[in-house]
């Protein structure tokens, strides 16, 4: 991969891939591994995009799926299929962001199934609701009320740990 | 909870460590690996293998004296290399940047193929192996003479009241035909069960996303 296309066509998105693969990683070297693996599905795959969307829906796309299908290799070498669901508990404690708020939101996401992430995700980012159903290839009419569950949950699982 | 999810997520990503990007480094020797580029090495590698197996029994095959059964499974597994080698070039077709519903979508699909293809191939693939030891075996040459002829004439001196089709004693044919009955019955399914044992989390977790997505789509 060239330094020119990841410096113009990735890093202006970074923001986004990182907080995607955030959601979907409890490590720091699982995060980096997702994150170089979306980079190179995206320099891959860069021959493939014909302008019918932004770039940037393109990225979103990419790392969405990308952290949908991922197989990790865990140490004890049982091969895993996707993020597994990832608790809490489960997650490094050096794998912090300094804002406390911030840390227990992701923890809360992370406890949600995979589209729901995705969905999130892609609403807190505030995209609209057809951009997310077009990025994740569902009814724009049902994201709304997919929204509203989420969020629900969200914040029965930050109930009393936020001021 | 007072602060809303929007207001935690705006606020946090705006202390300066939130989004600190990784370094690219080492980019072909990651410990993950995409779930397409696994099945494309992991077909590559196979196809290699059995082309490299087949042509070693061939070339084995004939410095026994069992070349029927060396030819034999040379042409049957070359059958199975040309059919899984057209797969994945359609598994190098699937364009991750389309929605996730249709890529995982095609990957379903081309999971799906790709299992009933081999599980049909593997109906016959058990039974053809079968039979071409059988008929190695048979012709291999035992002083001057096959091998199964040279056991027919020592059953009929033992049993000669032994009922013969052309030459092949009735009692043989029968069991030789409940094998490869057999072998057509379960050989899908020992096709099934292997694929399983090494992808059964996979399939699970894959219909799981499906099943999600599509409850999003109704």
């Amino acid at each position: 991969m060239s330094s020119d296309f990841y410096n113009t066509s990735i890093l202006p998105f970074a923001g986004i891939i990182i907080k995607l693969c955030r959601a979907y990683t409890s490590s720091q070297q699982d995060f980096e591994d997702y994150y170089q693996e979306v980079c190179l599905q995206i320099w891959r795959s860069k021959d493939n995009f014909r302008e019918e969307s932004q770039w940037s829906t393109w990225v979103y796309r990419i790392s969405l799926n990308v952290c949908l299908t991922l197989l990790k290799k865990k140490k004890n070498n049982v091969q895993h299929f996707v993020s597994d669901s990832i608790t809490a508990e489960e997650t490094e404690n050096n794998y912090a962001f300094s804002d406390e708020s911030l840390n227990l939101l992701y923890d809360a996401i992370r406890k949600l199934s995979e589209i729901d992430r995705a969905v999130i995700m892609l609403y807190l980012e505030e995209k609209s609701q057809k951009e997310i159903a077009e990025i994740i290839g569902t009814n724009p009419n049902n994201i709304g009320v997919r929204v509203k569950r989420i969020k629900t949950r969200l914040k029965k699982l930050l109930d009393g740990k936020i001021n | 909870m007072e602060k809303s999810i929007e207001n935690i997520w705006k606020e946090g990503f705006l202390k300066s460590d939130a989004l600190v990007v990784p370094k690219i480094n080492n980019l072909y020797n990651q410990k993950s690996i995409h779930i397409i580029d696994k099945f494309k090495r992991m077909f590559k590698i196979n196809l290699i293998a059995i082309v490299a197996f087949s042509f070693a029994f061939l070339v084995v095959s004939f410095i026994i004296g069992i070349p029927i059964t060396g030819i034999i499974f040379f042409v049957t597994l070359s059958v199975l290399v040309v059919i899984n080698k057209r797969l994945l070039n359609d598994l190098e077709k699937i364009d991750i940047g389309i929605s996730s519903y249709q890529y995982l979508k095609a990957f379903n699909q081309w999971i799906n193929k790709q299992v009933s293809i081999n599980k049909r191939f593997s109906r016959f693939l058990y039974p053809i192996i079968f039979m071409s030891l059988v008929l190695g075996f048979w012709f291999k040459d035992a002083e001057g003479m096959p091998l199964g002829e040279r056991l027919v004439n020592e059953i009929l001196v033992g049993f000669p009241d032994t009922y013969l089709i052309f030459g092949i004693p009735l009692i043989g044919i029968v069991i030789v035909a409940v094998i490869l009955v057999l072998l057509f019955l379960v050989g899908g399914r020992i096709y099934k069960w292997d694929l399983n044992i090494v992808y059964g989390r996979l399939f699970k977790k894959l219909e799981e996303l499906m099943t999600d997505i599509e409850s999003l789509r109704s």
